[in-house]
Parts: structure tokens; C-alpha cells; sequence
């Protein structure tokens, strides 16, 4: 499984890993790993994610609507230098918190 | 024995007593048999009866089983007609030959029934395998085609919407690929009545008739707009909310704009989530980077949406170069990406600012990229304002009557001076009266000029004289957002007044902020020369207005425009 | 000694797949092989001799005449470097051999006459 998703105990905090290519071919798995959950807050992690187009950030938005839009608390943590170069050209570092 | 659909099987062999055998093994199979004793009547044969399957004697007489088999390859096409040769050849060589002529499978003497059968089943499964492929390939060719004529359709549909606008005017050089569209590029360029230029790149997320549907909504909002006079900000925000609107959440559209003003010789830019672009100073050579400081259109609600641009000074020859991100994306065989390095690298050697295009085109080249559908590029350059012919504005109404004599005015104070330009509004007002028409491009450009000078140096309080060299410049742009947000007191009136005269009639104009005013003498003092960085655009009112005077210390500017009877 | 001649499996599976038709294989393989074997004794250059001792071989080997098949590959391998004489000889045997093996096939053939009329009468 490319998409790994893990609930903490207090069932609060979900965090979502990716392995691989971040692109459209994750899209399905990435939906199903929060859509079923009620969430307030999430961590994104891509430690192991190599790389990231336009369609991840399209999931990241959907993630966002799905946790509340404005109110959300979405981070994204160990990102690669590509990846942080990508997401701060499109600015998303305003959206979300990146690391 | 396995149940097989019954194949029509043809025996090729020059031995009647193996032939006969063959035979009775694979009729007894349930298969039909056809038979010919040398290669030549086994090409006859599989010409007239077209057998499904052909078991074929390798040595034959008249013409062995290597040529027939390579005849009947060739009739069949691209059908697959599966061939076992049957031989006692042990040579390796000799094996090697039948599978060389075209053979698919071969079967020793003596000859061992349950293998045949087994090599008949596994052949035709291939044989109906190649014919799925082939049924498969033409289907998808058909749907292919009908995808493309789609694709042609809604492009023509674009076409319509959106036309090139100004595209062709001599400042701008582009690049793009027809299909471009259905990467999600987009370029559009307009002039404003003013005689601005506004340009957009866009890319939108995603592939296909996806990506290009967006792009109508969006165009219609940028023409409409831009041809209304209402400056960036507010263009922005509208193209944002319509994106918002209409797009699902995970589709957006990069963008950078720009507002070129010849007039006052700058360029305001905005960025969402595009590569950088490049603002080409001639004089010192330097490339200001033009970075993305926004999320992507169709992102961020209304509210929180950032209509914030810079303004940066421009020289004649200067120029604005923008790409998308094919041109960066650009791999060649090893997936290496062409990158933003090698970009600089072409900057830095480019001697000619007008060879610029080809020399990343080369470079493109050289680097052996595939060629790709988004590659996007258009630099717009700085003329002197004289050589642009911005279109005439065209005109729904009839013209057989106008309103000739009323005046009205309009107070805006802070709340609306912060989100609002009255601009756009007043001018279509204005427009309604068909002798000022032709003049609509003066009407722009000087209605504009008074109302910022009114805003800018009247109520917020700006200095001009900051605006003298690039970095004030932006330090002005700054300031002047920081001093709009905080802005609570304060107005801006205009009055208008038409009145008919003789065959024709007169428009008096009257812009008051509530700023501290200026010292008019000293400014009237200058003489009225070419464009000046700085300054509160004096020369361009009293340029293009009559009776352009000053009073109230400055803080009441009047103007009036004149026109004779119509033919 | 028949089956140093004929290979009793490869015949009853023949048997098997041809039925009533068995006969009529038997006689057309002997009609084939005497065919072939004017054709050895007269083949004008090697290449010919090759070809048929290399077909006799592929048929003599379906019908299991393993040693008329062992001689056949056996002339198919030598006939390009061997000398007439040599050649000479190889052919008389394969003639040799083939007379056997027809008297064996013709037993073969007198026996599932027999075995198939009675067999009819069921």
C-alpha cells in the first residue's frame, strides 16, 4: 500500500503517509484513507514521497475541504527540498502548514 | 481431449501416409481438415479456404515449408494465422529456420497426438488473443477520433469566446501550442480602454476537456472586465470567485498577470503559483524575478482572497517574459528535467533581448526534450505609447439618442474608496454620450490619472516624488496597500456635468479628495515634457483634457472635453 | 525380433487414432516408402539423397519403424561425404530392412483385419 493512514488513540489525529510518486494514480486510495472519518485534525506525511504534481495538490485541497475548509488544521511534514519548492511556488504554504 | 471451438486446419505434407495420419489425429480432435502435399498448394489452399491454423511439413517439394510459410504470413496480414512446422529436424540451426520463416511452433516425428493437441489449443488462444488486440486497437482508434472531433469543437467554441484579443499587437511575442489548451494553458491579452495592456498565462490542473472548460468562464471574465476599464485587482477577484464557483475543489488555475501601462511606463504584476517570470531591465541588463506571492486562482474564497499586486518601473525596450511550467517539466530521455538552472544559463548568455525566443527554442532543442503541448511563452515589451493602436470600442445602442444636458456627483469615502473603483462605471456613464465616443481613450486615461492622484496623493497621502527610481517604487505600491487597509476617513468626489453647445456639446469634470493638497504653481511651472517616472501624471491630464486647471490648494482638480456635432 | 523392427506402442496408438482406417495407413505408408526407395536408388546428387532419406525418416519414425528410421538418418548425415560405394551399401540395407518391415506391417495389417471384423460383430 502506497497510501498509509494511522488514527491516534484519542481517535483526533489522523496521519496520512505517502510512499512514491504523490499523482493522480494515488488519488482513490488517498480519499479512502479520510473520507469515512470525522477529523479535526491531520498530518500529511512525505518522508517517503518522491515526488508531487499538480493533482496532489488538488487532493491536499479536497483533504482541506473535507476537515473543515478555514477551520481545518492540515499539516504537511517531511517534505524533500523538490517537494517544498512545489508547494511554495504555489503558495500553499499559506493554506497548510508545511515542514 | 479438450473442447475447442472446431478450427478449419490446414495439413501441408508431402508424405501421404503422415499427411493421412494427421489428418485422422486432427479431424478426431474435432477439427475440419484441408490438406496439400508440397507448398505451393498449401499457399492455393490457404488463399481459397483462409484456415485458421496451418500444420506445415518443413521439407516439401515444388516449394518447401520455409517460403510457404512466409506466403502465407504475408496473406494473412495482420491477423495472426498460427503456423507449426512439422519436422524431424534435430540441428538446432534447423529449428531456428522454422521459427526465422514466420513458424509459431513446431512438432517432432514421430507424432505425438496429445501434444498436438495441446499445441493446437495454445495456438489458437494466441490467435484469439492477436484478434481481441486487433478488435481493441480499432475500437480505441474510433473513439479516438471521435475524442479529437470533440476536442475540435470545443476548441472552435473557445475561439469564439475567448479570440485572441490583442495577441497580435506588435509588443507581444508568444509561443504556444495549438492543443495548449487542453493542457490547461491559457494566454490572453487585452487593452484596456485606456490603452493598458492587461496579459494573462493561466495553466490550469489537469488534462483534456477538464482543463479547457475552465478556460471559457475565465476568458469571459478577463475580456469583459479588462474592456470595462476596471483595473487587475478587481479582474482578480472576479476570475477567482468564478473559478471558486464553478470548479471542483481539487481543480485551479495558476495564473500571472500583468497590467502594462505605457503611458505611465510600469507594469503591475500578480503571481499565483506560477514559475517565475522575468522583468528584463535593458539598461542594467538585470532579470527581476517576478515570484509567485498567491495561491492559484479558484482556491481561496472571496474573502480571503489576495488581490495584492506589485508595480514595478518600466523603460521603453523593457520586457515582461512569462512561461509555464512545460517549458521547466521538459524531460529528455534519461528523465532528467530541463529546469529552471538551465533557463538562467540561456538568460545569461543573450546577447539580443529580440533573440531571446529562438535561443530557448534551441536550447529546447539541444536538450533533447520531448516536445510537449504546454509549452507556453510570451514576452511583452514596453513601446512608446504611439506605436500601439488599441482597438475602437464598439458600441451596442443605436445611437439615436443620447442624454445631452445633466450632471450628477459622487461622493466615495473610506469603505468604498478601499474595495471599490468607480472607474468603470463612470466612464459607461460618460459613454453614453455618443460625441464622446471618440474620445473614450483620453476620457479613460485622464478620468483614471485624476482619480488616483485624488486617492493616492490626496487621501492616503503618498508621495510622488517616491516613485522616482524602481525600489521607491515598490516601496510606494507598499505603502499604498498598507495605508488603503488602514484607511477609515476620507473622500473622493467626482461631479460630472454635460451640457450641449452649439452642435455639439461640452463634459465638465470635477475630481476633490479631502488630502492636504499640493503646491499647483510649482508643478504647472514644469514644462510640459515627455513621461516622467514621478509627478502626479499633470502632463498627460493637461495633454489630453482642455481647461485642465487646479484649485483649493490642489485638492480640486477640474478638466472639460469638447466635441463638435456628429456627422 | 519384430520389435527391434517396429515399436509395438507407436503401432497400437496408430491402431487407436485411425480405427477402420489403420489398414489403409499401413498400405499407403508401403506404397510411399517403395516410392522413396526408387528414389534413393537413383538420386542423381547428394542433395536429393538427403532429402528423401529425410523424409523416409520423418515417416518411417511415425509409424514405428525405428530401425528403418535409425538407417534413414543415418544415410541422411553420411550422403554428402561418404563415396558411392559407401552410399551404395547404406541403401541396401535401408532396402534390406524395408523388406522386413513390410512383411511385419503386412502381419499387422492380416491381424487387425481379423481383429476389427470381429469386433463388428458385437
Amino acid at each position: 500500500m502506497s497510501v498509509i493512514s494511522e488514527v491516534s488513540k484519542d481517535g483526533q489525529k489522523l496521519t496520512i503517509s505517502i510512499k512514491g510518486r504523490f499523482d493522480f494514480a494515488k488519488h482513490q486510495e488517498f480519499r479512502e484513507s479520510y473520507e469515512d472519518k470525522a477529523l479535526s485534525a491531520v498530518v500529511v506525511d512525505l518522508k517517503d514521497a518522491t515526488y508531487l504534481d499538480s493533482s496532489a495538490l488538488g487532493m491536499l485541497l479536497l483533504l482541506r475541504d473535507h476537515a473543515g475548509g478555514d477551520d481545518s488544521d492540515i499539516r504537511v511534514v517531511n517534505s524533500s527540498s523538490d517537494v517544498r519548492k512545489i508547494l511554495a511556488i504555489s503558495n500553499f504554504d499559506k493554506l497548510f502548514d508545511i515542514s | 481431449m479438450q473442447s475447442l471451438a472446431p478450427l478449419t486446419i490446414l495439413i501441408a505434407e508431402d508424405s501421404a501416409a503422415d499427411r493421412m495420419l494427421l489428418s485422422t489425429i486432427v479431424r478426431r480432435q474435432g477439427h475440419e481438415v484441408l490438406t496439400a502435399a508440397n507448398g505451393a498448394e498449401a499457399v492455393d489452399a490457404f488463399r481459397e479456404q483462409r484456415p485458421q491454423l496451418v500444420l506445415m511439413d518443413a521439407m516439401m517439394p515444388v516449394m518447401d515449408g520455409f517460403e510457404a510459410a512466409r506466403q502465407i504470413k504475408l496473406l494473412a496480414g495482420e491477423t495472426l494465422v498460427p503456423i507449426i512446422f512439422l519436422t524431424s529436424l534435430t540441428e538446432s540451426e534447423a529449428l531456428a529456420r522454422c521459427l526465422e520463416a514466420g513458424g509459431d511452433d513446431f512438432l517432432a516425428k514421430p507424432y505425438n497426438p496429445v501434444i498436438l493437441a495441446a499445441k493446437i489449443n495454445a495456438m489458437d488462444r494466441l490467435r484469439r488473443l492477436q484478434a481481441t488486440v486487433l478488435q481493441q486497437r480499432d475500437l480505441i482508434a474510433k473513439h479516438h477520433d471521435y475524442l479529437l472531433n470533440e476536442q475540435r469543437v470545443a476548441k472552435a467554441v473557445f475561439d469564439k469566446v475567448a479570440h485572441s484579443g490583442c495577441l497580435n499587437a506588435p509588443n507581444i511575442r508568444y509561443l504556444q501550442s495549438p492543443y495548449a489548451l487542453f493542457n490547461g494553458d491559457l494566454l490572453l491579452a487585452a487593452f484596456t480602454p485606456a490603452g493598458d495592456m492587461h496579459v494573462l498565462l493561466g495553466d490550469f490542473t489537469g488534462h483534456g476537456l477538464p482543463a479547457a472548460v475552465g478556460a471559457m468562464p475565465l476568458a469571459e471574465v478577463f475580456y469583459g472586465m479588462t474592456a470595462k476599464g476596471y483595473g487587475l485587482a478587481e479582474t482578480l477577484r472576479e476570475m477567482n470567485a468564478k473559478l471558486k464557483r464553478i470548479l471542483p475543489v481539487d481543480m485551479f488555475c495558476c495564473a500571472t498577470l500583468l497590467s502594462l501601462s505605457f503611458q505611465r511606463r510600469s507594469v503591475e504584476v500578480w503571481n499565483g503559483g506560477m514559475p517565475d517570470g522575468y522583468l528584463h531591465v535593458i539598461a542594467t541588463g538585470e532579470r527581476k524575478r517576478l515570484k509567485a506571492r498567491h495561491l492559484p486562482l479558484g482556491v481561496l474564497s472571496p474573502q480571503t482572497f489576495d488581490d495584492r499586486t506589485e508595480v514595478f518601473p518600466m523603460a521603453v525596450g523593457d520586457r515582461v517574459f512569462l512561461l509555464s511550467d512545460g517549458v521547466i517539466d521538459t524531460c529528455d530521455s534519461h528523465e532528467q528535467l530541463f529546469g529552471v538552472d538551465r533557463l538562467q544559463q540561456v538568460f545569461a548568455a543573450n546577447r539580443q533581448p529580440d533573440l531571446l525566443f529562438e535561443e530557448i527554442e534551441q536550447a529546447l532543442r539541444d536538450f533533447g526534450g520531448q516536445a510537449r503541448d504546454d509549452v507556453s511563452m510570451v514576452e511583452v515589451s514596453l513601446l512608446e505609447a504611439a506605436q500601439l493602436s488599441p482597438p475602437a470600442l464598439v458600441y451596442s445602442d443605436s445611437g439615436q439618442s443620447c442624454p445631452l444636458d445633466w450632471s450628477v456627483s459622487f461622493e466615495f469615502r473610506a469603505a468604498t474608496l478601499k474595495r471599490f473603483n468607480p472607474l468603470p462605471y463612470l466612464l459607461q456613464l460618460l459613454l453614453e454620450v455618443h460625441g464622446l465616443r471618440a474620445q473614450s481613450g483620453a476620457l479613460h486615461s485622464v478620468l483614471a490619472e485624476l482619480y488616483s492622484n485624488a486617492l493616492e496623493h490626496g487621501v492616503l497621502g503618498l508621495d510622488s516624488s517616491l516613485k522616482r527610481d524602481s525600489s521607491g517604487f515598490a516601496r510606494y505600491y507598499l505603502q499604498r496597500n498598507e495605508r488603503l487597509e488602514a484607511l477609515q476617513d476620507g473622500y473622493v468626489r467626482v461631479h460630472l456635468q454635460v451640457v450641449p453647445e452649439g452642435e455639439g456639446g461640452r463634459l465638465i469634470v470635477r475630481v476633490e479628495d479631502s488630502g492636504i493638497g499640493f503646491d499647483v504653481d510649482r508643478v504647472l511651472e514644469r514644462p510640459l515634457d515627455g513621461i516622467r517616472l514621478s509627478g502626479r501624471g499633470i502632463s498627460l491630464i493637461r495633454q489630453l483634457s482642455r481647461n485642465a486647471s487646479w484649485s483649493d490648494d490642489g485638492r480640486s482638480a477640474r478638466v472639460e472635453f469638447l466635441w463638435e456635432a456628429l456627422a | 525380433m519384430a520389435d527391434e523392427h517396429l515399436d509395438r506402442n507407436v503401432l497400437s496408438a496408430l491402431q487407436e487414432v485411425m480405427e477402420q482406417d489403420y489398414p489403409e495407413l499401413l498400405d499407403t505408408f508401403l506404397r510411399d516408402s517403395e516410392e522413396r526407395l526408387l528414389l534413393l536408388k537413383k538420386a542423381g546428387d547428394a542433395a536429393q539423397l538427403v532429402e528423401t532419406a529425410h523424409s523416409f525418416k520423418g515417416s518411417s519414425s511415425n509409424m514405428g519403424a525405428v530401425r528403418l528410421a535409425e538407417l534413414c538418418g543415418d544415410l541422411e548425415r553420411r550422403a554428402k561425404q561418404e563415396s558411392p560405394e559407401v552410399i551404395g551399401n547404406l541403401v541396401e540395407k535401408i532396402e534390406a530392412e524395408f523388406a522386413i518391415v513390410r512383411v511385419l506391417y503386412g502381419a499387422e495389417k492380416q491381424r487387425s483385419l481379423a481383429g476389427l471384423s470381429s469386433h463388428s460383430t458385437f
